[in-house]
């Protein structure tokens, strides 16, 4: 299969954990419906090593990318912070200041839960594109609408409108897949690479309802 | 042929009632089950599908009020 167009992909630098799934289909869904393609590290890699070299195709292969902090905190007393999100997004930084071409003209968007708390874990990144979303799908599409819309070539929507369409995806998203043999469950724990792949075809058969 | 489907989804202050491919909420409400209850009346009347979303905006239940192919199985 044919990789979307560099100008056209977004580096997709979330937690894949069972909490924050909903947060990250929900940028995902917003970033597809914009017009442009989400790429996500898959989470069924081979070993370590094949999906190092897969983040850095997709990090070389992606104009845009949204780097989510959230995990860098730890909640309770022995957890230990998530610390794959900020390498990625060094890697990011450095394939934009050190390559030539291209990867010069990479864009950023960092998004963290709490207002601030990268002045606590990752100060170097002070006067970056970073915004907050409380842990709030509805405010993370907000945070992604409006930082995407301001690059070329993006479709101007609105967030709400965003959000009534993913509503509509997800409609049609369960009865296609109860249409073949899933249950309500089955569909609830389909991995989130499933569906931002379904996202992407819903948008390109026309946001079928 | 297209299901008409009602929609229960979160605002941000509330719960909003909401017809597959509308642009506008049919009804607003401060509770999800007030906004349950309404999209409930407006699938019985239509016979369509209800889908009931969670706080974090994905589906948590789906009803059927017409004639379906396939039964929402738990």
């Amino acid at each position: 299969m044919l990789s979307p167009p560099f100008q056209r992909s977004v580096f997709v630098n979330c937690p894949f954990d069972e909490e924050f799934s909903p947060i990250l289909q929900a940028i995902a869904f917003c970033i597809a419906e914009l017009g442009f393609y989400p790429r996500l590290a898959p989470e069924n890699a081979d070993n370590a090593a094949n999906r190092l070299d897969r983040i850095l195709e997709l990090i070389r292969g992606s104009k845009y990318s949204i780097h989510d902090l959230s995990r860098c905190k730890s909640r309770g007393v022995g957890e230990f912070s998530r610390l794959n999100m900020p390498f990625e997004l060094g890697i990011d930084f450095g394939c934009k200041r050190f390559s030539e071409g291209t990867c010069e003209a990479k864009t950023m968007l960092i998004l963290e839960e709490t207002r601030w708390d990268y002045q606590k874990s990752l100060s170097d990144i002070a006067g970056w594109d970073i915004h907050s979303h409380d842990g709030d799908h509805i405010k993370a599409v907000k945070r992604v609408r409006d930082w995407l819309v301001r690059q070329e070539g993006a479709a101007q929507v609105g967030s709400t409108k965003i959000l009534d369409s993913y509503a509509d995806f997800q409609g049609w998203y369960w009865d296609r897949e109860l249409g073949r043999g899933a249950s309500d469950d089955d569909i609830r724990e389909y991995p989130t690479i499933q569906v931002v792949e379904a996202m992407i075809e819903w948008v390109n058969l026309g946001r079928p309802s | 042929m297209a299901k008409i489907g009602q929609h229960v989804v979160p605002n941000t202050g509330g719960w909003s009632v909401k017809r597959s491919g509308a642009t506008k909420a049919s009804s607003v409400h401060r509770t999800q089950a007030e906004a349950i209850e309404a999209a409930k009346r407006l699938a019985r009347k239509q016979g369509g599908e209800l889908y009931i979303h969670g706080r974090d905006g994905r589906i948590i239940q789906r009803s059927s009020f017409g004639s379906e192919p396939f039964r929402s199985r738990g």
